[in-house]
């Protein structure tokens, strides 16, 4: 195996780790914010199921869209770069995705108690 | 394996992919959505939403995939977008990623849908008790 695999293998088990350890965070108050709010169990799966989908898929596609600018005999910290660079795309896009996420909740608060 | 032979497999292979990608997301999404909808606009209806659904992640992803053109819109000769095998994984990387983008935006835009199928009933009830 290459030492290219070796990175991007890296990048993308740091990605999954990173996205496993935002969902262990958010997912239980997440949870228990919509089972208030809609009082709709199928809801409240939908929506935490996407959150997931969502999550995995920006992760996961921050590392491979973005390539490694590496040349063949590059020096180890040269690899750590390439990896943090990856790792920095996918804190981007996970950050956007969460902001996005956190506004289609926050209208959804706002809709339902108005309506209780 | 020769680059135009890895063009050929890697093209319907990853369209395959990017494909069964729209799917899975259908098949994760469809229970909890098809039991809102029914909740929200009966049976009948709530049919047509799920179909929609599958076809919405599934039109998503081969857009997704569909988006990317190997000869950049005519400034790349096709022995050129052959020479390199690196250009042709580049481009793999970047349909599977384009499907992916288009997956996440179809689940957004599914998420409003589903506000949508939880404010009807609420507002029919409002409504009716206005009216009593």
């Amino acid at each position: 195996m290459s030492s290219h695999s070796i990175a991007f293998l890296v990048a993308l088990v740091l990605s999954i780790l990173i996205v496993l350890l935002i969902d262990r965070l958010l997912r239980h108050g997440l949870q228990g914010l919509l089972e208030e709010t809609v009082s709709l169990p199928a809801a409240t799966e939908f929506y935490l199921r996407a959150f997931v989908i969502v999550l995995v898929f920006v992760a996961i596609g921050a590392i491979i869209g973005t390539s490694f600018d590496l040349k063949d005999g590059a020096r180890f910290m040269e690899y750590v770069w390439a990896i943090a660079s990856l790792l920095k795309e996918v804190c981007q896009n996970v950050l956007v995705v969460l902001l996005v996420y956190v506004g289609l909740i926050t209208v959804l608060i706002a809709a339902l108690r108005r309506r209780q | 394996m020769s680059n135009e032979h890895y063009l050929i497999v890697s093209y319907f292979g990853v369209g395959l992919v990017s494909l069964c990608l729209g799917i899975v997301v259908y098949r994760v999404l469809r229970g909890p959505f098809a039991a809102i909808a029914e909740a929200a606009i009966g049976r009948l209806r709530s049919r047509v939403l799920t179909r929609a659904l599958g076809a919405f992640m599934t039109l998503a992803a081969a857009l997704g995939f569909l988006s990317v053109t190997y000869t950049e819109k005519g400034c790349v000769n096709y022995e050129q977008v052959v020479k390199k095998r690196d250009y042709l994984i580049r481009a793999n990387q970047q349909q599977l990623h384009r499907s992916g983008d288009w997956i996440v935006s179809a689940v957004f835009l599914w998420c409003v849908v589903v506000l949508i199928c939880l404010l009807v009933p609420r507002c029919a009830q409002a409504n009716r008790r206005d009216r009593v």
